[in-house]
């Protein structure tokens, strides 16, 4: 019994102390990148509150896309500076969590962990982005649902196929939701389109594939 | 005061206790069933806090949420009552230095005691639960240490 | 009187390890120990080697990475230039093909995400993230 209170006490000073000497300003940063932006950088400000110099001694990122870049080895007390990571964006879609892990010999916090998210709109939704038939199937009709974003009002989808092997219908189902509808000539040949999805007044553009394919129907798994 | 009165009251104080034995255990029954039903969604949530490599996040995803469920059973019972008490006043305490750490290192974390079903909780609000319920069990602790006491 | 405490703690403990251990060996697919995927939809190196022509590699490194050396016959697909990669790596693909996506390393995420999003948005099936990445594949070379 004693003991438990012991702990829980103790718990509490462990916590107090553990203070870092460098204080960061945030170690999480929520950006909203726009469509038109290629990078989503965050910066993480800190300052030396100790009395002592820091030196940072790694700062790893959680994948290659993002770049974090120590201004300064050294921190004299006092100092202030930032670490700032940057996020290719490419074409990455939804919420992306990338991680800054930072190592310094401060005794009080050698590892803080610097979090940036980065929430990238996802205008249009393309579910499957890809429709095939297997050569010799029936050339049925496929569908390709398309849903606009709530804060990206489409009045008008443009569908072009790169191939006149196949042809590609728009319809408006309404509430921003659009059925492409494709279907191949015939399924005698292998081949191969891009379907080309531009949204009415969006300078971004969609893609989506069809294609015959030449391997006969294997059911693995 | 007479020896019946004396004895109400006793009775009244130990059915109240015995009230508040029902609901942490309760509450220990419950939130180890909610995490029970889904350990993979619990091992990733054990993942979040980054504290723990993920092969012992997954042992403790299949174990604690069972501890749970025993100890809250044992409170309900008062049946290796005490056991129950210790081994929860420990879970508790734990879970509530995860929490602090984690949000010292300014982890996003979408759990708590309650798996999935606290994922929106503030960090103040995941602390109040945890120190009411771990201020519960201490009284509880102390309940029990002072009855053996006058057992003795 | 303390022994009876650590008695009744070792009980419980020892108790709730019995339905621990029998819901590991129940959820023993769906999850893995070694790694935060499900074990169905990861693939070890000696396994994917195993398939031989059914299995296609995707790359999902970056493309300095790719162009510096990658698994023989793989098809470089990674996020910064997704529309760009995709439609290569489908015209490459048919059904009967189990997809095999590996990136630098155990700990790295984009094999994941490009794997995700090849069962989600592409809706193929058979799509497996290879354990270690490129660094095991090396290893086992």
């Amino acid at each position: 019994m004693r003991a438990q209170i012991f702990v829980f006490a103790l718990s509490i000073v462990i916590c107090a102390k553990a203070q870092a000497e460098l204080k960061w300003e945030q170690t999480t940063i929520e950006l909203r990148p726009t469509p038109a932006d290629k990078q989503a950088i965050g910066h993480f400000k800190y300052q030396n509150m100790g009395d002592k110099s820091v030196h940072f001694k790694s700062v790893r990122t959680s994948c290659g896309c993002t770049a974090a870049q120590t201004q300064k080895d050294e921190v004299p007390p006092g100092d202030k500076g930032e670490i700032t990571a940057t996020f290719n964006i490419g074409d990455r879609t939804g919420t992306q969590v990338k991680t800054v892990t930072v190592e310094t010999d401060d005794p009080a916090s050698t590892t803080t962990v610097l979090t940036l998210k980065a929430v990238i709109p996802q205008q249009l939704a393309i579910t499957p982005t890809f429709v095939f038939w297997q050569q010799g199937e029936a050339p049925n009709r496929k569908t390709i649902g398309v849903s606009a974003a709530k804060d990206f009002p489409v009045k008008h989808l443009k569908v072009a196929s790169s191939s006149p092997d196949f042809e590609a219908k728009v319809s408006e189902t309404g509430n921003g939701q659009f059925k492409i509808s494709v279907q191949p000539k015939d399924t005698k040949q292998p081949f191969a389109a891009t379907l080309t999805i531009q949204p009415e007044g969006s300078p971004k553009t969609f893609y989506a594939t069809a294609r015959v394919t030449t391997a006969p129907a294997i059911n693995s798994r | 005061m007479t020896s019946a009165t004396f004895n109400l009251k006793l009775r009244t104080s130990n059915i109240l206790w015995r009230i508040v034995d029902l609901i942490v255990g309760g509450i220990f029954i419950y939130a180890g069933a909610l995490k029970m039903f889904d350990p993979v969604r619990f091992a990733s949530d054990i993942d979040n806090y980054k504290i723990l490599p993920w092969t012992i996040g997954v042992a403790l995803a299949f174990y604690v949420p069972w501890l749970e469920i025993f100890c809250g059973i044992a409170l309900v019972l008062r049946f290796l009552y005490r056991g129950g008490l210790s081994i929860l006043t420990a879970l508790v305490l734990v879970f509530t230095l995860a929490t602090v750490a984690a949000k010292v290192r300014g982890l996003d974390i979408t759990c708590g005691c309650f798996g999935h079903a606290s994922q929106h909780w503030s960090f103040p609000a995941h602390i109040a639960t945890n120190l009411a319920i771990l201020a519960a069990l201490l009284a509880l602790c102390f309940q029990a240490a002072a009855k053996r006491k006058a057992a003795h | 009187m303390k022994s009876a405490l650590v008695y009744q703690t070792l009980v419980l403990a020892a108790l709730a390890l019995v339905p621990g251990i029998g819901e590991a060996l129940y959820f023993h697919d769906k999850i893995s120990w070694r790694s935060s995927i499900p074990a169905s939809e990861m693939v070890s190196v000696e396994q994917a080697r195993a398939w031989g022509d059914s299995a296609i590699w995707v790359d999902a490194r970056p493309d300095e990475d790719f162009a510096h050396n990658h698994v023989p016959g793989a098809f470089s697909l990674n996020e910064d230039r997704w529309n760009a990669l995709l439609p290569q790596f489908l015209a490459a693909w048919s059904p009967s093909k189990k997809v095999v996506v590996y990136c630098s390393s155990l700990n790295c995420n984009a094999s994941r995400e490009v794997a995700r999003r090849l069962r989600d948005e592409a809706q193929l099936k058979n799509v497996f993230v290879l354990e270690g990445g490129w660094e095991e594949w090396l290893k086992k070379k």
